[in-house]
């Protein structure tokens, strides 16, 4: 097991990064929570997770080319790396589990 | 587009901020936000926009400051700080001291900075604040020559300047004085205070309208607009528009006043919210002017046409923009011309006066709360005093420690410190101090808050005028105060340190004998006892006068008297009911309560027999029962002593000696059976009383008393009961069902005589509270400081009284060594405290008494005796650790 550990936001952003693959940049991470997660949070709150991510290891960037929509300015596209992606892995193993060992809330949920 | 192109403010600061490789991304994000906002209104967007861009400063992205060019006198500050702080820990008992004293005076300031911030908004939700203004008139009044300025206008002008004036957008017409009217609907009637306002009130001012049309909601006569509070009491939660309503004047004197229009058939023509604290306008409810205009008119009174009928009715113009209120005020004088040449010798002058003013101004007569600016400008000077005293022990402590740290200062000289950083770390030092102070004193001011505000103030006429809220942006003032209070502490000590010769701090002795510092710090220990003293003083007499107030022979009997407040007319059969229990031995109705004054307080001129003489008076109309119970002392003459019969008007008057002077009518017994003359009535004179205090001690403007025999119910306003009763609280219930019979509408009060009277003073009462609070907070800086001063000289003797002790000293000896320095300075301070503080008190705080208590000598030594003894307790303290401290302890070493 890793050191690194995966907070709530921060394991919401990964799995928005790898969904949005090559746009995956701040502010669309912070559409995305709005719209997939209902989250609101602000742009400062996006950039903040995801150096994070990128310090533990757990996504990589690289700048993009200028575009005219940003006043030229580049946008900085995340990619989730290896050790990402079986943080996530992990984190929904260990959900299941913990959710397999609690069978009648499980089965009262789905009733 | 465009905007994007030039950096916006927003880009600078995070450019300026931010980490180079995170800057493009977040000013690219940033940029998509803004298109996203941009469908919303202009403040939301600003908003959201700010709130993202300050969420970008954060550790993660911020330059890192240390070793960066810009900021490279931070390395130096970050020290200065940690040295401030180390000092603070190594001297806990000093810093304690310093930081009790500051936060205590601070605590005072912060009141301060928000009662000076909610002066200065008052009124400013008006959206028409700047453009605001109110005539006001001057003039002569009374035979006496006082120059009255008041803050009221005329129709006259009020017509002339909607019609002939450039600049006036628009005029408004108002009551001055609220009417109390009883207002009701069929089931019940409440007493409301009442403005009559013209129909462009709510275009001039903006309270906000809850219910109807603010266009035409003043427009005819007979329409009531209530605030929320009055529509509530009056019709519950039901929909008020267009409610029936009618109004009884109930407490309103008919004397020259606008008081004839009852109202009928009003109808509630709608809601406003109720005027905030910060409002110089009070009211419960507006009633249109139109239904004032309509009774004037009925009567055939000349109101709207005389120039000269000022003393009723606020005038409030909205000017243009570009108007110049001058030469309004030039043109108002051109057209009183020929009214004026009338009256050469005491014209009478219009002025604008700004809304910005109306609160603060000082001589105006107006509606509403006031706090004049003199006021203002006492209590900012008595606070500047109280921070300076708590300065001043930082400063002094400071300087008497100066030889413990030269070491400190001389080696920081020799590694190359300049002169002006040896400076900047001392204040920095006293700076650190005093914000901590901050943060302690704002904990003591919620504690002070309450207190301040439930201390009675006359001008503020009963209304709630401060909430002394702290919001979050006053915290930048507190801080900016807190930072100056530090630098004005510290810049002694600074200027002293940072003149040190580096070459001088490591020789023994220090520094040069004879230096600046004790001498300044006699003088700064002098400056705080005499104000400790001062204001002991000033407390002990003030208290002193109240005490005597209180206690004061008014010259007439008023144990066991209760009086009771009566609304309407129906004086007699409360009179008669109450005289039915056996509780109530005597009854008699006045029109107020002697010694206090009250709601039915008349003053008329009365003249001789063919106007030769006359003299301004009270008048006091009571019933035949009123003199012998309250045994006024008759010296010539008799009193009232058979019910006049009904009907009849009043025939006779009882004077008292002041009128006899005045109206030059020679001694008692010539004066029985002349006749004067008062509002139309032809009286003579039955009986002279002598002297008796008329309306309290504070106020004797008009010494001229006289009491009018009547049997109008309505000039009846006070019954004055003689109760003996062993259970008051019964008794009152008793009175108080008979009461509820009478009038349902006001509620029943009644009060004991003493207690009238206490109440008459409770501004007296408030001033000795404050100047007492002051005092306290005075001596305890300065005992405080004194204490620091006795710890230090102690410690720094400690081999001296050791030697002493060894060769023989007794303790008294060592008191007298240790305690010898500080009896000249306590002495010049009650030298120069005491004359100073007599003339202060006798002629700016109790000049209002025309009777002084006596001062005695105890009175003027208290203030010195008061801190003659905090000092030697607290020396005395010092003293006994010394004396038990076993001399070997302090002499072993070395």
């Amino acid at each position: 097991m890793e050191k690194e550990h995966l907070g709530e936001l921060e394991e919401l952003i990964l799995l928005l990064v790898v969904m949005l693959k090559n746009d995956a940049y701040g502010f669309a991470i912070r559409k995305a929570l709005k719209s997939q997660a209902g989250r609101m949070v602000t742009i400062g709150a996006v950039h903040g997770t995801v150096n994070r991510l990128e310090k533990k290891g757990f996504v990589e960037s690289n700048m993009s080319d200028a575009t005219e929509v940003r006043g030229g300015r580049r946008k900085r596209i995340f990619t989730v790396t290896a050790s990402g992606k079986r943080a996530l892995e992990r984190s929904r193993e260990l959900k299941l589990s913990l959710w397999m060992q609690i069978p009648e809330f499980s089965i009262s949920n789905n009733s | 587009m465009d905007r994007n192109k030039r950096s916006t403010f927003s880009e600078k600061l995070l450019s300026l901020l931010c980490r180079e490789e995170y800057l493009e991304e977040i000013l690219g994000d940033l940029g998509e936000y803004r298109e996203e906002l941009s469908a919303r209104p202009k403040w939301q967007r600003k908003v959201l926009y700010w709130f993202h861009v300050l969420n970008f400063l954060k550790p993660w992205s911020l330059k890192t400051i240390e070793g960066s060019q810009k900021l490279n006198q931070y390395g130096m500050f970050k020290n200065y700080f940690k040295t401030s702080l180390r000092s603070l820990r190594n001297n806990a008992l000093f810093s304690t001291i310093n930081v009790a004293g500051l936060a205590i005076s601070m605590s005072v300031g912060v009141l301060m900075i928000l009662l000076i911030e909610e002066v200065s908004s008052f009124d400013d939700f008006h959206s028409n604040r700047e453009n605001i203004y109110r005539v006001t008139s001057t003039q002569i009044q009374g035979n006496q020559g006082v120059t009255v300025r008041q803050a009221t206008g005329s129709y006259f002008m009020a017509d002339l300047l909607s019609s002939q004036f450039s600049g006036v957008e628009d005029v408004l017409v108002m009551s001055n004085s609220p009417v109390k009217l009883d207002l009701g609907t069929e089931e019940k009637a409440v007493p409301i205070n009442c403005h009559y306002a013209g129909e462009s009130f709510f275009d001039i001012f903006s309270f906000q309208m809850i219910k109807g049309n603010q266009e035409t909601a003043l427009s005819q006569p007979g329409q009531v607009v209530l605030t929320a509070t009055a529509a509530k009491k009056l019709f519950g939660d039901a929909d008020p528009i267009g409610q029936l309503i009618t109004a009884e004047m109930s407490s309103y004197l008919q004397n020259g006043q606008l008081a004839q229009s009852d109202l009928e058939k009003g109808i509630v023509s709608g809601v406003v919210e109720d005027p905030p604290v910060n409002s110089h306008l009070r009211f419960e409810a507006l009633i249109s002017l139109k239904t004032l205009e309509l009774s004037i008119q009925q009567q055939g009174l000349s109101h709207k046409t005389n120039p000269g009928y000022v003393s009723n009715l606020l005038v409030y113009l909205l000017l243009s923009g570009d108007a110049d209120p001058l030469i309004i005020e030039e043109s108002m004088a051109a057209f009183l011309e020929g009214f004026n040449s009338e009256r050469l010798d005491n014209p009478l002058v219009h002025n604008l006066q700004s809304m910005k003013d109306f609160v603060t101004s000082d001589t105006y007569h107006s509606t509403g709360p006031t706090f004049s600016r003199s006021k203002v400008l006492v209590m900012i000077g008595l606070t500047a005093i109280v921070l300076l005293s708590a300065c001043f022990n930082y400063t002094n402590l400071s300087l008497a420690r100066a030889l413990r740290r030269t070491k400190e200062v001389g080696v920081r000289k020799v590694v190359g410190a300049s002169r002006s950083q040896v400076f900047s770390q001392f204040i920095v030092e006293a700076v650190v101090l005093s914000l901590l102070a901050l943060i302690v004193g704002v904990f003591l001011f919620v504690f002070i808050r309450p207190q301040f505000l439930a201390l009675p103030d006359p001008s503020a006429r009963g209304f709630e005028m401060f909430e002394l809220s702290i919001d979050y942006w006053h915290i930048f003032y507190f801080v900016l105060f807190a930072i100056v209070i530090g630098v004005v502490a510290g810049v002694l000590p600074a200027a002293f340190h940072s003149k040190l010769k580096a070459g001088n701090a490591f020789k023994s002795e220090g520094m040069p004998k004879g230096f600046l510092g004790a001498q300044l710090r006699k003088i700064l220990v002098v400056f705080q006892f005499t104000l400790s003293i001062g204001l002991i003083m000033c407390a002990v007499l003030i208290n002193d006068q109240y005490q005597y107030t209180l206690d004061y022979d008014l010259g007439y009997e008023t144990d066991d008297i209760l009086t009771v407040d009566i609304h309407g007319e129906y004086a007699n059969v409360l009179a008669n009911e109450f005289g039915t229990l056996p509780e109530v031995s005597q009854v008699s109705k006045s029109s107020w309560v002697l010694g206090v004054g009250g709601d039915g307080l008349n003053a008329g001129m009365i003249f001789t027999e063919g106007m030769s003489n006359r003299a301004l008076s009270l008048i006091n109309y009571i019933d035949q029962n009123y003199i012998g119970m309250h045994q006024i002392e008759i010296v010539a003459g008799t009193h009232f002593e058979a019910p006049l019969s009904l009907g009849s008007s009043p025939s006779s008057i009882i004077v008292n000696e002041a009128m006899l002077r005045e109206l030059e009518l020679g001694n008692p017994e010539e004066a029985l059976g002349k006749r004067l003359i008062y509002n139309g009535m032809n009286v003579s004179i039955q009986g002279v009383f002598k002297e008796a205090v008329s309306i309290g001690l504070t106020k004797k403007f008009i010494e001229s008393m006289a009491f009018i025999q009547t049997n109008r119910e309505s000039d009846y306003k006070v019954l004055n009961l003689k109760v003996r009763s062993e259970d008051i609280v019964s008794t009152l219930t008793k009175l108080e069902e008979i009461h509820a019979r009478q009038d349902a509408v006001n509620p029943f009060t009644a009060a004991y005589y003493e207690d009238k009277i206490s109440e008459s003073y409770k501004y007296e009462r408030s001033n000795y509270s404050v100047i007492s609070f002051l005092a306290a907070i005075a001596i305890s800086i300065s005992t405080m400081g004194l204490l620091g001063m006795a710890v230090f000289t102690t410690e720094t003797r400690m081999k001296e009284i050791g030697i002493r002790k060894v060769l023989g000293a007794s303790a008294k000896n060592l008191a007298i060594l240790l305690s010898k320095g500080f009896f000249p300075l306590m002495i010049i301070a009650a030298i120069l405290a005491i004359p100073t503080t007599l003339w202060i008190v006798e002629n700016e705080v109790l000049n209002t008494f025309w009777e002084r208590a006596p001062v005695n000598l105890f009175e003027l030594l208290s203030g010195f005796l008061a801190v003659l003894i905090i000092g030697l307790l607290t020396i005395g303290w010092q003293v006994r650790q010394a004396a038990r401290t076993n001399p070997i302890d302090s002499l072993r070493s070395e």
